[in-house]
C-alpha cells in the first residue's frame, strides 16, 4: 500500500478512514505543514458543510453561520487543548512530541469531520421532509427536536469512529494499551470539557423556532454549560 | 432422446417427465413444440372450463372454455420476463426462452391433466342438481362444486409443478436452488394468477349478472383487496 | 422416432452462473470479457454479476457505470410510465420522472455515507469503485422492475384503489431493492472489508430513504393539483392516512 501520498492529494482521504496504521504513523512521524493545512481543510469543508445542513432548516442565513461555527469548535478546541494535551501525552506513558500529538489529534478530527460531511445530504434530506418553519408552533418544535436529536446522534458516531481510530494509533505509536487507553481518555475529557463550553458559548446551531436569527445570543458570554446543565439537573431532582 | 412435436405420444413423454426428456423440449428453443403447449392448454384447460361452464348454460361452458386456458397463458406471458429474470437470480442459470418454455410445460402438463379430468368433471355437474331460479350462492350444490373444481385445479396445478422439481434440480446441482427457483416461480404465477382469474371471473355462476364474457364491473377492484377486505370484516377492524 | 433406449444419458448441467463464492474476483476467465453494451450489461447483472463486480474495478470505470446508470434510469422510467397507467393524465410523465429522478436522488444522497461505511470497515476501495457497485445495484432493481410491470399493470388496470396500488408497488420496490441490496452485499464481500455491520447500517438507511422519498415526491400513484406536496410528512403517517382512506 501507497504511504507517500502529497500534502494536498485525496487519495489521503480513505487512508485516514480505514485508519491504515503504517501511512498514518509515518505522517505523524514526520511533520509537514502542507499536511497540517489539508487536515484543516478537511475539517472546514466537512464540518462546515455538516454544520450548513443542520442550519438550513432554520434559515439559509443560520446554515451559513452554522457552517462558520462547527469547524470553528473543532479547530478552537484543537488549539485550545493543544498544550494540555502535548503534556499529558508523556505524562501518562506515551513518549509523542507536542506536534505529533496536535497532528494525531487534528487527525482525528478530521476523519470526525469527513464522516459528518458524508451525512450531510442525509440531514438535509431529513430537514426537507420535516415541517417547515412556517408550520405551526408544535410542528415546528417537533421538527427542531428531530433535527437536535438526529444531530447529535451523527456527531456522537463521528466521534465515537474517530477516537477508535485515534485509540488505534496510539496503540501502535505505544508498547502499551494501557497508556494509550489512559491517554485517550484524557485527551476526550479535555476536549469534550473546552469543546462543550465553546459551544455554549458559540450556540446556536440549528437555531430555536422562538428565537431571532442571530449568529451568537447576545448572552453568549455569560453563564457556562456547566452551571446551566446543573440548575436544570437540580430543578429535575429537588424541583 | 429425439422428439417430434405434434405427435401424440409426446403427452405420454410429458407426463412421464423424465428430465432428460424435458431438457430436451426445453433446449433448443423450437417454435412447433411452444405451438403444442399452446395447443394442449387451450384444449385441456379448454375442456376442463367447458365442463365448469356446462352447469349454469351452454353459453357459459363455452365462455370459461376460453377463459381457463386464457388465465393460464396470459399468467405464463404476463410473468415472462420476471420468471426469466428470477431464476438465474436465485442460482439457476436459465434463458428468458428457456424459462418461458419450462414454465410453459408446467402449465401444459397442468392442463393435460385437467383435460383428463375434464369427463370426471362433467359428470360430477351432470350428477349435481340443475341451476334454478331459487337456487342461491350459499346452496350445498354450488358449494360442492366450488370444491371439487378447486381440488382438480389445485391436483393438477401440484402435479404439473412437481413434474418440473427433478429437472430444475438436475440442472442447477442444488436441490436448494431448485426448491428457490420453483417458489419463486409459483409464489408470481399465483399473484398474477389469482388476479387475472378475478378479472376473467365469473367461471360457474353469478347470480347477479346474465351469462357474459367479462363484465364491466369486474375490472373493478382486486383478488388481494376483497381478500383484505374480508379478513378486516372478520376481525371487526 | 422416440428413441427405444429406456436409460436416458446423464443430464449434463446448465453452465455454472459464476465461479465459487469465495472465489477472487476475475478468477473465472468469463468474468474478465469486457461489458460493451447496454444487453450485456443487463445479462451480465442478472447471469453474471460477479462479471460486473469485476469489470467495475478495472480502470476506466466510467464506461460500465455509465452503462448501469443508463440501464437504471431506463427502466424505472418505463416502469414509472406502467405506474401512470393507474391514473392517466399527467401521471403518465410525472410518474416516470418521480420514480427514475427518486430512485438516483436517494442513491446521490446515500452515496456519501456508503463511502464513508466501506472505508471504516477497512475496505480497499475507491469513491469511483463504490459509485460503481451503487450503479449496479440501482440497474438491478431497476431491471427487476421491468420484470414486475406487466403484473403491475394488471392490477393498474383492474382497480381503483390508490393504497392498494401503492402497496403493491412498494412491494415490488422492497422485493427489487433485496435483490440490489444482495448484489451490493457480494460486491463488497469481496473488497477485504473486516466487518460487514457499517453496510448492514447503510442498507437500513437506504431503504428508510427509499421509502420517505415515494412520499417526499408524491403523489406518484394517484392524482394531484401540485407535482409535488405542499404539505411535509414522513411516511409512516403518510401510509396511516391512506389506509384511513
Amino acid at each position: 500500500m501507497e504511504t507517500t501520498f502529497a500534502p494536498f492529494d485525496l487519495r489521503q482521504v480513505p487512508v485516514l478512514l480505514r485508519g491504515e496504521l503504517e501511512p498514518i504513523h509515518g505522517w505523524i512521524e514526520r511533520w509537514s505543514v502542507g499536511r497540517v493545512c489539508f487536515h484543516v481543510a478537511v475539517i472546514c469543508v466537512g464540518a462546515g458543510l455538516f454544520g450548513a445542513s443542520v442550519g438550513w432548516w432554520r434559515a439559509p442565513l443560520q446554515a451559513f453561520y452554522t457552517g462558520v461555527k462547527l469547524p470553528l469548535i473543532i479547530l478552537l478546541t484543537t488549539l485550545g487543548n493543544a498544550l494540555l494535551n502535548g503534556m499529558l501525552a508523556p505524562l501518562l506513558g506515551l513518549n509523542l512530541r507536542f506536534r505529533q500529538v496536535s497532528l494525531a489529534i487534528l487527525m482525528s478530527f478530521a476523519i470526525a469531520a469527513v464522516i459528518l460531511g458524508a451525512f450531510s445530504p442525509l440531514m438535509l434530506f431529513l430537514e426537507w421532509n420535516a415541517p417547515p418553519m412556517s408550520a405551526g408552533a408544535s410542528e415546528r418544535l417537533a421538527a427542531h427536536s428531530l433535527i437536535l436529536v438526529t444531530q447529535a446522534l451523527v456527531i456522537a458516531f463521528a466521534g465515537v469512529a474517530a477516537n477508535l481510530r485515534l485509540l488505534q494509533l496510539l496503540r501502535r505509536a505505544s508498547d502499551s494499551t494501557a497508556a494509550a487507553t489512559k491517554v485517550l481518555f484524557a485527551w476526550l475529557a479535555g476536549n469534550l470539557f473546552l469543546g462543550s463550553q465553546l459551544a455554549w458559548i458559540l450556540r446556536p446551531f440549528i437555531g430555536s423556532p422562538a428565537l431571532p436569527l442571530q449568529f451568537l445570543r447576545p448572552d453568549a458570554l455569560q453563564g457556562n454549560f456547566y452551571e446551566i446543565f446543573l440548575s436544570a439537573l437540580k430543578r429535575v431532582l429537588f424541583g | 432422446m429425439s422428439v417430434r412435436a405434434w405427435n401424440l405420444s409426446q403427452v405420454g413423454l410429458l407426463l412421464r417427465a423424465q428430465p432428460a426428456a424435458l431438457r430436451e423440449w426445453v433446449n433448443p428453443w423450437r417454435t412447433e413444440r411452444a405451438l403444442f403447449c399452446l395447443a394442449a392448454i387451450a384444449l385441456g384447460a379448454g375442456l376442463y372450463g367447458a365442463a365448469m361452464g356446462c352447469w349454469r348454460s351452454g353459453l357459459q361452458a363455452l365462455y370459461t372454455g376460453i377463459k381457463l386456458p386464457l388465465v393460464v397463458l396470459l399468467t405464463t406471458l404476463g410473468n415472462g420476463l420476471l420468471n426469466g429474470m428470477l431464476a438465474p437470480l436465485l442460482g439457476l442459470n436459465l434463458s428468458l426462452r428457456q424459462a418461458l418454455m419450462t414454465v410453459l410445460l408446467t402449465f401444459t402438463i397442468a392442463s393435460i391433466l385437467l383435460g383428463a379430468f375434464s369427463p370426471v368433471a362433467a359428470f360430477v355437474v351432470w350428477n349435481t342438481p340443475p341451476l334454478t331460479d331459487a337456487t342461491r350462492l350459499a346452496a350445498a350444490e354450488y358449494g360442492l362444486l366450488q370444491l371439487t373444481h378447486v381440488v382438480f385445479i389445485a391436483f393438477a396445478g401440484v402435479t404439473g409443478n412437481l413434474c418440473l422439481a427433478p429437472l430444475l434440480r438436475q440442472w442447477s446441482g442444488h436441490t436448494a436452488v431448485a426448491h428457490k427457483v420453483l417458489l419463486a416461480w409459483l409464489a408470481a404465477n399465483l399473484f398474477l394468477g389469482s388476479q387475472i382469474a378475478w378479472v376473467l371471473r365469473p367461471f360457474i355462476w353469478d347470480p347477479a349478472r346474465p351469462v357474459e364474457f367479462i363484465g364491466q364491473e369486474y375490472l373493478r377492484g382486486s383478488f388481494y383487496e376483497t381478500v383484505f377486505d374480508a379478513a378486516r370484516r372478520l376481525l371487526i377492524w | 422416432m422416440i428413441d427405444q433406449n429406456l436409460t436416458p444419458p446423464p443430464l449434463p448441467p446448465l453452465p455454472s452462473r459464476s465461479a465459487p463464492a469465495g472465489a477472487p474476483l476475475g478468477s473465472d476467465p468469463a468474468e474478465q470479457v469486457p461489458i460493451t453494451g447496454l444487453l450485456t450489461a443487463v445479462e451480465a447483472l442478472l447471469r453474471q454479476p460477479r462479471r460486473v463486480m469485476f469489470q467495475l474495478r478495472q480502470p476506466p470505470v466510467r464506461t460500465v457505470l455509465l452503462a448501469l446508470l443508463v440501464i437504471a434510469i431506463a427502466c424505472s422510467l418505463i416502469y414509472g410510465l406502467v405506474v401512470g397507467t393507474f391514473s392517466g393524465g399527467t401521471q403518465l410523465w410525472a410518474a416516470p420522472v418521480k420514480i427514475a429522478g427518486g430512485l438516483l436522488l436517494a442513491a446521490l444522497i446515500c452515496l456519501p455515507s456508503l463511502f464513508i461505511f466501506a472505508c471504516l470497515s477497512g475496505a480497499e476501495v475507491r469513491l469511483s469503485e463504490v459509485a460503481g457497485f451503487l450503479s449496479g445495484q440501482l440497474a438491478l432493481m431497476a431491471v427487476l422492475l421491468i420484470g414486475f410491470a406487466p403484473v403491475a399493470w394488471v392490477f393498474s388496470q383492474s382497480t381503483e384503489s390508490v393504497a392498494a396500488m401503492g402497496a403493491l408497488h412498494l412491494a415490488f420496490g422492497l422485493i427489487a431493492a433485496y435483490f440490489g441490496l444482495r448484489f451490493l452485499n457480494t460486491a463488497f464481500a469481496h473488497l477485504n472489508a473486516r466487518s460487514g455491520s457499517g453496510l448492514k447500517v447503510w442498507m437500513v438507511i437506504f431503504i428508510l430513504v427509499l421509502l420517505q422519498m415515494t412520499t417526499a415526491l408524491r403523489p406518484i400513484v394517484g392524482t394531484s393539483d401540485d407535482f409535488l406536496p405542499a404539505k411535509k410528512m414522513f411516511f409512516v403517517n403518510h401510509w396511516a392516512e391512506c389506509l384511513k382512506k
